[in-house]
């Protein structure tokens, strides 16, 4: 009986989220737009109908952002071992860690310069 | 006591959102309402529950009207702000005002609100009948299938079209027009703008066709009435002090800054020659403001060689152009008149050019003394020359499209709003294939 335990749990959880679900789509659907004809709808462009549908792909420019966030984090994940033995090998450890971060950021510089993170 | 009738009072209460669609003649006092506190100018009609019109809106915008009328909220209703125009809107308002004393106006738009909550008057119905452009169909026997990510083409809409970018990709393009009723473009000003994403691809000014009659402007405006009489100097600089803060104002609600806007728009309604250094203190509070540096500072640069020549006033000359119709004017000899220049082009410097403009205006107006214009003399209105059926804003519209090509749409919004285009002027654009006449 005590191993059917964990499985009532998760039962519960299961019963609770469905009920939680369709509440909320209920009440979303009881206030959205209840009775409004096809022209309220519309998303206002200052008195034009759109002419082509809103669902489309774009450049998701903070793409650039994230690669360089990644290449600093993972920069991090080389600095825990780093660490460990920078007492011991001292001055040319920290001259090494210099380099490497050098490395990196003549890198941020050159795809500053080739204007890959302007934004539009 | 109900839940009910207790919100209701609550919400009638609380300043009345409202959409202002300012028409002819009717830019300046739909600017001032800002300084109204019981009114609250929303930029989308679904945030609005009344929607304003004042001045008179051409025939032609009937279509974009109703269904402009159809995007405010329920319970809605239209309400007209005359103002002297005897030609009523396209579409029949449920209240008129015809007095022009704003108090009355905020009266009646704050009783119309009330009554409205109260259920005294009702909704006003849609004008536009409930159908979609098109049903939802594929290209299937059901209906089903087609190309795009959705298949088929969803209510008449078709899927956006496929462009390269600016980085070599090949990515959806969409067209939109905007206009003509958006809240920070001057009425009757559409767009039709190419979006990737929110930058303009492409942009051009679609012009009103030909034959559409013109709307009569009733209200006469100080620089429209120097063309047939003689204006005394001292009036007219006044005048320019007070256009030039309204498009600051205009600047600062469009960069989210009402208060500031407030402030300035006070100071325009009580303008005064004695006033120059307050218009240099307020020249130092704008500098000052980081927000404002941000939102202009090297934003819709338009270099000089393209204004030259154009005789577009405090934008030619924010862009260093060294051109002004007083230099010639017999009337401002020996006033010690020097045009003002700066250089840069951008927004910041249209900015600025204004508030210096303002101030000289001011010192102007003092020394001027019973001097008076010539008609006959060119006339250098607050937008540049003016002239009959010479217009200011035929000169700029066709620098938008190159201008506004690869920014981002809200410094797009900016930039327009930077170039201040009059709403009468726009207005009265006419052109056979809707396409802007090259001046």
């Amino acid at each position: 009986m005590a191993a059917l335990e964990p499985l009532g749990a998760a039962l519960a959880v299961f019963v609770f989220a469905t009920i939680a679900l369709v509440a909320i789509r209920s009440a979303s659907d009881a206030t959205a737009g209840v009775g409004e004809t096809a022209p309220e709808r519309v998303p206002f462009l200052g008195g034009h109908e759109p002419d082509v549908h809103a669902w489309s792909r774009f450049h998701a420019r903070y793409y650039v952002m994230a690669l360089l966030f990644l290449a600093f984090d993972m920069e991090m994940v080389f600095m825990y071992p780093w660490a460990v033995v920078f007492v011991r090998e001292g001055g040319i450890a920290l001259a090494e860690m210099g380099m490497f971060i050098t490395i990196l950021l003549v890198g941020v510089l050159y795809a500053w310069r080739e204007r890959a993170l302007r934004w539009a | 006591m109900g839940l009910r009738p207790a919100v209701e009072r609550v919400a009638a209460r609380a300043p009345v959102p409202v959409f202002a669609v300012a028409g002819a003649g009717a830019q300046a006092q739909v600017d001032d309402l800002l300084l109204q506190p019981r009114l609250h100018l929303v930029d989308s009609p679904a945030a609005a529950n009344v929607l304003l019109i004042a001045g008179s809106v051409p025939a032609h915008l009937a279509g974009e009207l109703a269904r402009l009328h159809d995007g405010v909220s329920r319970p809605r209703l239209s309400l007209w702000w005359s103002l002297g125009s005897s030609v009523a809107p396209p579409m029949p308002p449920a209240v008129e005002v015809l007095d022009a004393d704003p108090s009355v106006l905020v009266e009646a738009v704050v009783d119309t609100h009330r009554r409205l909550l109260f259920g005294e008057l009702t909704s006003s119905p849609p004008v536009l009948p409930d159908e979609e452009p098109a049903p939802w169909r594929g290209i299937g026997p059901y209906g089903q299938g087609g190309t795009g990510m959705t298949g088929g083409v969803p209510y008449g809409r078709p899927m956006a079209e496929v462009a390269p970018d600016r980085d070599g990709l090949r990515l959806d393009q969409l067209t939109v027009r905007i206009g003509p009723f958006f809240a920070r473009f001057p009425t009757g000003l559409v767009l039709e703008v190419q979006l990737q994403g929110d930058v303009v691809q492409q942009a051009h000014v679609v012009v009103a066709p030909e034959g559409e009659a013109a709307v009569e402007v009733d209200v006469p405006t100080t620089f429209r009435d120097a063309l047939n009489t003689p204006v005394p100097v001292s009036v007219l600089e006044l005048e320019r002090a007070r256009s030039h803060l309204r498009s600051i104002a205009s600047a600062l609600v469009a960069h989210q800054l009402p208060s500031l806007a407030r402030r300035v728009l006070r100071f325009a309604s009580n303008v005064h020659p004695d006033q120059s250094e307050d218009v240099q203190r307020l020249h130092r509070l704008l500098r000052r403001s980081q927000v404002l540096g941000w939102a202009t500072k090297g934003v819709g640069p338009i270099p000089s060689d393209q204004l030259e020549g154009t005789a577009t006033g405090p934008v030619a000359r924010a862009s260093g152009v060294d051109q002004d119709e007083r230099t010639t004017d017999p009337a401002y000899l020996g006033l010690g008149f020097e045009p003002i220049v700066h250089d840069g082009g951008d927004a910041r410097a249209r900015m600025a050019q204004r508030l210096a403009e303002a101030g000289q205006a001011l010192q102007l107006a003092g020394r001027a003394g019973d001097r008076h214009h010539d008609p006959e003399a060119s006339l250098e209105s607050p937008r540049g020359r003016l002239a009959v059926g010479d217009l200011p804003a035929q000169r700029l519209l066709p620098l938008l499209p190159a201008v506004l090509e690869g920014m981002e749409w809200g410094d797009a919004v900016s930039t327009v709003v930077s170039l201040d285009l009059d709403t009468d002027e726009v207005l009265a654009l006419r052109s056979p294939d809707r396409e802007l006449p090259v001046p």
